[in-house]
């Protein structure tokens, strides 16, 4: 097998995530650009239903490389399993979701193939004679472009930035697996175990309404509850900072580590917009977002934009609404 | 255990950012405020919270950046850090993740460290590599986004747990020395106590001319930048307080949400 461009699966209890087939159609998208073909690498203890599935899915050839140690993913392991098919493949590009496998794993292959890194990739541009890979700087408020120096280069891809291509495969697809002899690893993956931040069901919510940072203190939480009493079957959400500051528990917590809602409405409250939090709530069927920085992330996703300061507009919100309620009645 | 902290300095995310005039990189104002990058503050404080179990541990922070970076190795050494480390860039300018990572690595090679800690990121350019090049450049295991660390009685293993996404945690043991990326809330990082901003008023940073040391090979090089095309999928409401909070009230009902 030959391919320029190698993808990395992510796959979690017998399943292929989601991510992997972004990944996928970015890598596409480069092989498309520069004439490259793409192959498929699935580590794991057992690989051949997991490649079966994405053969399926889209048609690219697919190396399953087998071992014991990595049954659950173990950095060591599947460092030293793709370094030595990768040593083989000799590939351009090595392409991984922006995960935490994939930012685990991304540095430090990078200096096994001494070859180029670039992280959190949303979108590739080509000119006559160069390729560079767009991504985020300062939450979105900046865009760079980043060209390798080197080749190979190692690239993760942000989830979110390619939407999956499904198509449908007519054609064989051609799946290797092998079984690799791998060295002991000193670092051992014991178990996976769940966080603990259960105990309240944001996805039964219609409405959530999530504060950020910019609330500025635990005080003014309670401008944010206040505004969800005025929704019939409302939720408070949050931003990872606001529960690392303490101010709420991490089981409001909304975004990639958080809880993932697509309520009918989702009121973000100074809320930047990082990419973390956007991939947990983009699916609202109508965001409202309030900050007062105009050039705020958040803006590029919500349907009604509101620069102000929170802490004016939400008691101006909570008067507007007392006095048409008190003139309905 | 001698313990080194990445520790980065970084422009306030809530300050308007501007790109320079050659759109190589970003031009800061006289009023921007400038402050430790949070995940490293988790990190600094991981690492006073092991020597207040383990006294004998000792804790460098260093910093790569530009002469007003002293002002947070400073706040760490406020933090209770024992010793501090400028690596001075004299530029304003990008600086790539493999570059900085070499010249940390540089630096800290001889110093033995058992244990090295950086935040899971930067806030501001948001890669996830340094702390993972530094362990790679030294040969060290590694484990990114930690929110749990625990050292084993034997002194020479940590149990470690990762956090992935979807609510769950990787646990892992992993043998020092080591190099560990801290995820935010792993713990409330403290304020400064009085006697150690006393303390690290007069003390001494170490400072490294970066152009002194052995040069990093770029791997990657910053093309341009650029601000985003924010294609807004819906409308900024316009008008007074009063009118913007109306509007919205009107929307939400018109569409039954309210
Ligand atoms: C591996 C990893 C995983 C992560 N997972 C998550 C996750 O699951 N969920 C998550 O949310 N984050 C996550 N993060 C963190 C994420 O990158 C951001 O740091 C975080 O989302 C920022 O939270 P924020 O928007 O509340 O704060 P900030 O980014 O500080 O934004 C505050 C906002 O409030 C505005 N503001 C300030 N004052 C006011 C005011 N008076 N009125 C109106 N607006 C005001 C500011 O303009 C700013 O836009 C993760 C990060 C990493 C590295």
């Amino acid at each position: 097998m030959k391919a320029q461009i190698v993808i990395v699966a992510q796959h979690t209890s017998g399943q292929v995530d989601p991510v992997t087939y972004e990944v996928i159609a970015c890598a596409q998208e480069l092989g498309r650009k520069q004439n490259f073909a793409s192959i498929v690498v699935v580590l794991g203890k057992k690989t051949r239903g997991l490649a079966q599935e994405i053969a399926d899915t889209c048609g690219l050839e697919i190396i399953g490389i087998e071992n014991e140690a990595l049954e659950m993913y173990n950095a060591e392991a599947y460092r030293a399993a793709l370094g030595e098919a990768l040593m083989q493949l000799h590939p351009a590009y090595i392409v991984l979701p922006h995960t935490s496998m994939g930012y685990d794993l991304a540095a430090p292959l990078s200096i096994d193939l001494k070859a180029a890194c670039i992280t959190s990739v949303e979108a590739i541009l080509t000119t006559d004679h160069a390729v560079s890979f767009q991504r985020s700087l300062f939450s979105g408020k900046i865009i760079a472009q980043i060209v390798p120096c080197k080749t190979p280069a190692v690239l993760t891809i942000q989830p979110g930035a390619w939407r999956a291509e499904k198509e449908k495969v007519t054609h064989t697809v051609e799946i290797c697996i092998t079984q690799m002899h791998l060295k002991p690893t000193s670092t051992k993956t014991i178990c996976m175990k769940p966080s603990e931040h259960e105990g309240l069901d944001l996805n039964q919510a219609d409405v959530i309404i999530a504060a950020g940072k910019g609330i500025g203190n635990e005080e003014n939480l309670s401008l944010i509850f206040e505004l969800a009493k005025i929704f019939p079957n409302s939720a408070v959400g949050s931003s990872r900072t606001v529960c690392d500051q303490g101010w709420l528990g991490y089981q409001h917590q909304i975004g990639s580590t958080g809880k993932t809602v697509a309520p009918k409405l989702y009121v973000a409250v100074g809320i930047s917009g990082a990419i973390q939090h956007i991939t947990g709530m983009k699916d609202s069927q109508v965001i409202v977002a309030i900050n007062k920085d105009p050039n705020a992330s958040i803006f590029s996703v919500a349907e009604y934009c509101i620069v102000e300061d929170l802490e004016a507009f939400i008691p101006a919100l909570l008067d507007e609404y007392r006095q048409l309620k008190s003139g309905q009645k | 255990m001698k313990i080194l902290v990445c520790v980065k300095q970084i422009s306030d995310t809530d300050d308007i950012v501007r790109i320079d005039a050659s759109r190589a990189w970003i031009e800061y104002h006289e009023k921007t405020s400038f402050r430790m990058n949070r995940y490293d503050e988790y990190a600094l404080e991981e690492a006073l919270r092991i020597r207040e179990k383990y006294p004998e541990t000792s804790i460098d922070a260093i910093s790569l950046g530009p002469a007003r970076a002293v002002s947070t190795i400073r706040k760490a050494l406020e933090m209770g850090a024992d010793n501090g480390i400028h690596l001075l860039a004299e530029q304003n300018s990008f600086i790539s993740p493999s570059e900085i990572a070499t010249l940390i690595a540089t630096v800290a090679k001889p110093k033995g460290y058992s244990l090295i800690l950086a935040g899971v990121m930067a806030e501001d350019d948001m890669f996830c590599q340094t702390g993972q090049l530094v362990a790679a450049m030294l040969g060290l295991p590694c484990a990114t986004s930690v929110i749990y660390q625990e050292r084993f009685e034997n002194g020479k293993t940590l149990y470690v747990e990762r956090e992935i996404e979807g609510g769950q945690r990787e646990c892992l043991h992993i043998d020092l020395p080591a190099v560990l990326t801290i995820q935010s809330g792993i713990n409330r990082p403290r304020y400064p106590s009085l006697s150690n901003v006393l303390r690290a008023r007069k003390q001494e940073i170490l400072r490294l001319n970066i152009k002194d040391l052995r040069q990093p090979e770029p791997c990657e090089c910053l093309a341009c930048l650029s601000y985003p095309q924010t294609q807004l999928k819906g409308e900024f409401i316009q008008g007074s307080l009063e009118n913007k909070a109306r509007t919205l009230l009107r929307v939400l009902h018109q569409k039954a949400l309210l």
